[in-house]
């Protein structure tokens, strides 16, 4: 296995997991562009109007909700990213609809955002709480129950990012080995119409709904990272 | 005469450990998947706590809703490590 890591090249082919990822990437980016521009030249004495007005409500809609968990100056400050996982995890959950495999059922995609998480929860610890006090708090309340308490504390600072993680691969790979098991058990005529119930109840609800767990543990594990 | 059949029975025993060993690792993954006793189990309590919820609240569907949703995925992840062990005991 690790004769497999090393033989790792950036040339070599990418995992249609991989391609598919860079292309919701892509199509994000440049939605976030467009509208960036557009709101750029917004007159503010007017409402704003159609697509422009849809992304503001939505932005607004998502700082009011995060704001019950993380108020005052932290929204600001953990807005940006929180939505950024939300609208990335929601169209790569659903990219599937077009054909392309989706990207959160490749292992290494999906513990790329474990590892976004726990770096933004280290982040938030060292910011709000100060190493010193980190440290004190995992030796636990209890003093003389140190020992045991450490390395308890310390494989839950591990565990956390690392299942969140895990959780959305085994679903997204769950909802993938299904879909692929009715589709080449069954003849193609009736392949399409269970294909309908199939894609609608695994990569629309499964996926909105890991999309929208996955912001939520993130905003909850960030709230209590930041809580002094 | 005895060479030949020691080998021939080396050469069956070898193929039969083969066989033996792929066949016991889906067993295994059959086995691996009794873990989805506990987060159907589970999942089953934290919903009929939230439709009690609502019943007592009805006001507060939206906040109940959310919560329960947050605490049936956490609820599931055990059953998603057995599924990640059938299948790598699956592609053996």
């Amino acid at each position: 296995m690790i004769r497999k890591m090393l033989d790792f090249k950036l040339s070599g082919p990418l995992s249609p997991n991989v391609i598919s990822t860079l292309i919701v990437v892509f199509v994000l980016g440049l939605i976030a562009v467009i509208v960036g521009i557009k709101v750029g030249k917004l007159d503010h004495r007017k409402t704003p109007r159609g697509f422009v007005f849809v992304c503001v409500m939505i932005v607004d809609v998502f700082n009011r909700f995060i704001s019950d968990h993380l108020p005052g100056k932290r929204t600001k400050v953990f807005g940006p990213y929180l939505f950024t996982i939300l609208i990335f995890l929601a169209f790569a959950n659903t990219i599937s609809l077009f054909g392309l495999k989706p990207p959160l059922s490749n292992l290494s995609v999906a513990l790329t955002f474990s590892a976004i998480t726990i770096v933004m929860i280290k982040f938030a610890e060292v910011k709000y709480q100060g190493v010193w006090k980190k440290l004190v708090s995992l030796l636990g309340p209890v003093k003389p129950l140190a020992p045991i308490m450490l390395p308890i504390n310390l494989i839950g600072e591990v565990s956390t990012p690392l299942t969140m993680g895990m959780r959305l691969f085994g679903n997204l790979m769950s909802g993938m080995v299904i879909s692929v098991m009715v589709y080449t058990a069954l003849h193609w005529a009736v392949g399409i119409f269970a294909g309908i119930f199939v894609h609608a109840f695994f990569d629309i609800f499964f996926g909105l709904i890991q999309a929208f767990v996955f912001f939520m543990l993130s905003t909850v594990n960030l709230s209590m990272a930041s809580d002094v | 005469m005895f060479e030949s059949i020691f080998t021939s029975v080396l050469r069956f025993a070898t193929e039969y450990n083969e066989h033996f060993s792929s066949g016991m690792a889906y067993l295994g993954a059959g086995i691996a998947m009794i873990a989805g006793f506990g987060p159907g189990i589970g999942q089953g309590f934290a919903s009929g706590k939230a439709a009690e919820a609502v019943g007592r609240q009805p006001e507060a569907q939206g906040k109940i809703l959310v919560t329960t949703l947050v605490t049936q995925a956490v609820a599931e992840t055990t059953g998603l490590y057995a599924l990640l062990i059938a299948i790598m005991l699956l592609g053996k």
